[in-house]
């Protein structure tokens, strides 16, 4: 039993690694453009027409979002902006 | 041949010391509790499977839906609106994606991009194929992409798609779950064979115990019973009740030897004695020819004795019944009367019969003849010339009662009550050959036929010769 | 009669040969089942007499069985100390077609041989058994000495019968309890010699000429000559 014991973990991680999607370095088929401070720009302009966007709570979202995206953290910053959106469009 | 012997002793080294492994593989519990443990898992392995499908897949299903139910409507829109009015919806729905999980593409048949968050349509694009499933970098963030392209009327393409990594951790997670499970279930089949063996072992070690001593030769244990009632209780059961049997099997076969040193004993001194009486009297030739004639009469009276006995060993033990088959008693009765009731004319004696026009009962036709036999033939013996003997046989509810009465000196009382002894042989019959030898065999007969024996007053005319009856019932069904 | 006789035990194979002999039969003594069943299958005998238990991995009831599947059907007489009746049983479902248990007399014996291997006076059914001037009719169940009719009682007349279809030859006390009884025991008294008593007092009254004769330690004969 003592080999049947050790065989087991080494079987568990086998099917662990090959389920898992390979996360080797080849270059992707598919890409998205890159976002970008201009971006960020659209979507705070974008919140300003939406008559809920200068009301709490998507304003204050808003403009989290707008400081992150100034501050340097585009991708957290553009998504800050996404949801500010969503809540001003009462989503 | 130097090679077939180290070969042949391996074999039997193995066999002679099986390992471990070999030993739990070959245990019939272990094996039992595996069968169950691996349709076990494959039952649990086939739900999982369906589960991991039915989310997986479902998952599958829904993402599909959704891009396709995207891809129409923005198609709808470029009908309704064109090109513009695309980009914007475009716009609009990568604006609200805050899971940032969407992914567009509006290309001109030019190829040039008009709309959209994606560089260009993949590099394995297919003009007649839709959907597309590739790797994906989001950001740098590398990942999963799910694409549906659909071709506009005027040659541009529509890509609408999703970021589905998340399903394929998903899946993932699914499947290292599934692997845990499958391996702790394998774990606990082993764990439960092994606790199995070892329950189905105690179980059964009482039996093994009592089977070794009773191999060693000590035939008196018994299995001990723990008042549970299931199968290795009544395993326990018939082992007991098995020995029992073989113990008074073997008590009789001791018996047979008791009683052939018994019965046979006088018998083969007296012929002895007789033979060397003649040696020593041996005057002339025709006294030693005389001599040596009862010589050869006693040594068959012995030999008639022995079979007797053995016969009458044989049917107490049992073996007989086997053979049982349905049989009148009318014929058997007739016959007998018929056999004696010569000898009875020959010395003046009467043999009244009495008995109805059938007595069916299962048995053995020969045993039974015999037993009538004997009694007759005692009858015969001791009822004077000119009395009479009664052979009668009546039907009764639920058994045959036979009776056979005589004339002759009957029985003591205490000799009567003696019946169920062992070596029950009425004394004043010993010097009778045969009588007493009779009476057993005719006692185990019926007692072989499940009946029981008795006897009682005959119908004797004087005080000193009363008579004896011998009666036996035999039960019907 | 040629006489093949099988037996392992040198005293009781002495015996038996040396009386067969004497009652004027040829007889050959093999000690083991092989060599009985060579001899047998080889040569012609008109009787086998085979002991049960053999040595050597033939025993009587195999060679009887390899006698019978090779299609030869000579009598066999088994010779055994085996006396259950299962036993009796089973040596005769092999092939036997008599069975004698040891201890025996050997009158027993010479009846029984003489009876198996020589074809019975009358073969073919008849309605007919004649023997002098005693005659049988099977038809109508009537016996007529000299051509006056005997009273008989339906046993008696088997009893006569089967005398008469072994006229010539000895027939034992058991042989008739076998027979005409279809029992078998061995009766402790002497019940069967009552019944024959009886049978030729009805017979031998108003004739000079007895003819069912006691054949001292064997058994009774049904025959012409005195």
């Amino acid at each position: 039993m003592l080999h049947d014991a050790g065989m087991l973990p080494r079987l568990l991680l086998a099917l662990s690694v090959m389920s898992a999607p390979s996360r080797v370095a080849f270059p992707a088929e598919l890409r998205t453009l890159p976002q970008d401070l201009h971006y960020c720009q659209e979507l705070v302009a974008r919140l300003a027409t939406l008559p809920a966007g200068v009301q709490q709570p998507a304003r204050g979202l808003g403009e989290e979002g707008e400081l992150l995206c100034r501050t340097g953290h585009i991708r957290t910053g553009i998504a800050r902006l996404r949801r500010a959106l969503r809540v001003a469009q009462g989503r | 041949m130097p090679h077939a012997v180290p070969l042949a002793a391996a074999t039997r080294r193995r066999g002679q010391h099986p390992g471990p492994l070999w030993q739990l593989l070959s245990s019939a519990g272990f094996r039992f509790a595996l069968l169950f443990a691996a349709l076990f898992l494959l039952a649990g392995l086939a739900f999982t499977g369906v589960l991991w499908w039915g989310t997986a897949g479902a998952l599958d299903r829904q993402i599909d839906a959704a891009i396709r139910a995207d891809a129409m409507a923005l198609a709808e829109r470029w009908r309704d609106a064109g090109d513009q009015a695309v980009a914007d919806a475009i716009g609009e729905r990568l604006a609200l994606d805050a899971e940032n999980q969407t992914l567009y593409l509006l290309s001109a048949p030019s190829g040039q991009r008009l709309a959209g968050n994606l560089e260009a349509l993949p590099q394995g694009f297919a003009p007649d194929v839709q959907w597309y499933g590739m790797s994906l970098e989001r950001d740098g963030i590398p990942g999963e992409a799910r694409l549906f392209v659909l071709p506009l009327p005027d040659g541009s393409r529509l890509a609408v798609g999703r970021d589905v990594e998340e399903k394929l951790r998903l899946r993932a997670l699914l499947t290292e779950g599934l692997a845990w499970s499958a391996g702790v279930a394998l774990l606990f089949a082993f764990a439960g064979a092994a606790l199995l063996r070892r329950a189905l072992e105690r179980r059964l070690a009482p039996v093994t115990a009592t089977a070794a001593l009773i191999a060693g030769g000590d035939l008196s244990p018994r299995v001990p019973l723990s008042g549970r009632e299931d199968e290795f209780e009544a395993l326990g059961h018939s082992m007991n009740t098995m020995l029992d049997r073989i113990a008074h099997l073997m008590e009789g076969v001791r018996g047979v030897s008791d009683a052939i040193a018994h019965d046979l004993r006088t018998p083969i001194a007296r012929a002895r004695n007789r033979l060397e009486e003649a040696l020593a009297n041996a005057d002339d030739p025709a006294a030693l020819h005389s001599a040596l004639e009862r010589g050869i009469a006693d040594l068959d009276n012995v030999t008639r004795v022995f079979q007797a006995v053995l016969r009458i060993a044989e049917v107490e033990a049992g073996a007989r019944r086997a053979a049982f088959a349905p049989v009148d008693l009318v014929p058997l009765l007739e016959d007998a009367a018929e056999l004696y009731g010569a000898t009875a004319e020959e010395n003046g004696q009467t043999l009244r019969t009495e008995w109805p026009a059938a007595l069916p009962l299962t048995g053995d036709r020969d045993l039974l003849l015999q037993a009538l036999a004997n009694l007759l033939d005692n009858a015969v013996k001791f009822t004077p010339d000119g009395g009479s003997i009664l052979l009668k046989a009546e039907l009764l509810e639920d058994a045959i009662v036979v009776r056979v009465s005589d004339q002759g000196p009957g029985l003591s009382l205490e000799d009567r009550e003696r019946v169920g002894e062992r070596f029950f042989r009425a004394d004043s019959s010993r010097n009778t050959p045969g009588s007493g030898l009779g009476l057993s065999l005719v006692r185990a007969v019926v007692q072989l036929h499940g009946g029981t024996l008795w006897f009682d007053e005959g119908h004797g005319e004087s005080l000193d010769k009363p008579g004896l009856a011998v009666c036996f019932r035999l039960p019907l069904a | 009669m040629r006489i093949l006789l099988v037996e392992d035990d040198a005293e009781v194979g002495r015996f038996v040969k040396k009386g067969l002999q004497e009652a004027g039969h040829t007889v050959e003594h093999v000690p083991n089942g092989r060599e009985g069943l060579f001899m047998a299958a080889s040569e012609n005998f008109d009787l086998l007499v085979l002991d049960r238990m053999l040595p050597g991995g033939i025993d009587g009831v195999r060679l009887v069985e390899t006698l019978r599947g090779q299609g030869n059907h000579t009598p066999v007489l088994f010779l055994s100390a085996l006396a259950g009746v299962d036993e009796r049983v089973k040596g005769l479902k092999a092939g036997g077609d008599d069975y004698l248990v040891k201890p025996f007399a050997f009158a027993e014996l010479l009846a029984r041989c003489e009876a198996l291997g020589r074809r019975p006076a009358v073969d073919a059914p008849a309605t007919r058994l004649k023997i002098a001037d005693l005659e049988l009719d099977l038809l109508s169940r009537t016996v007529t000495r000299g051509g006056k009719r005997i009273d008989v009682q339906p046993r008696e007349f088997r009893l006569l019968e089967h005398l008469m279809r072994h006229a010539g030859q000895v027939v034992t006390r058991t042989m008739l309890l076998e027979k005409v009884w279809d029992y078998h025991f061995d009766p402790q008294t002497n019940v069967i010699d009552v019944h024959v008593s009886r049978l030729r007092q009805k017979l031998d009254k108003g004739f000079d000429k007895p003819l069912i004769h006691t054949v001292r330690n064997a058994g009774y004969m049904i025959r012409a000559e005195p």
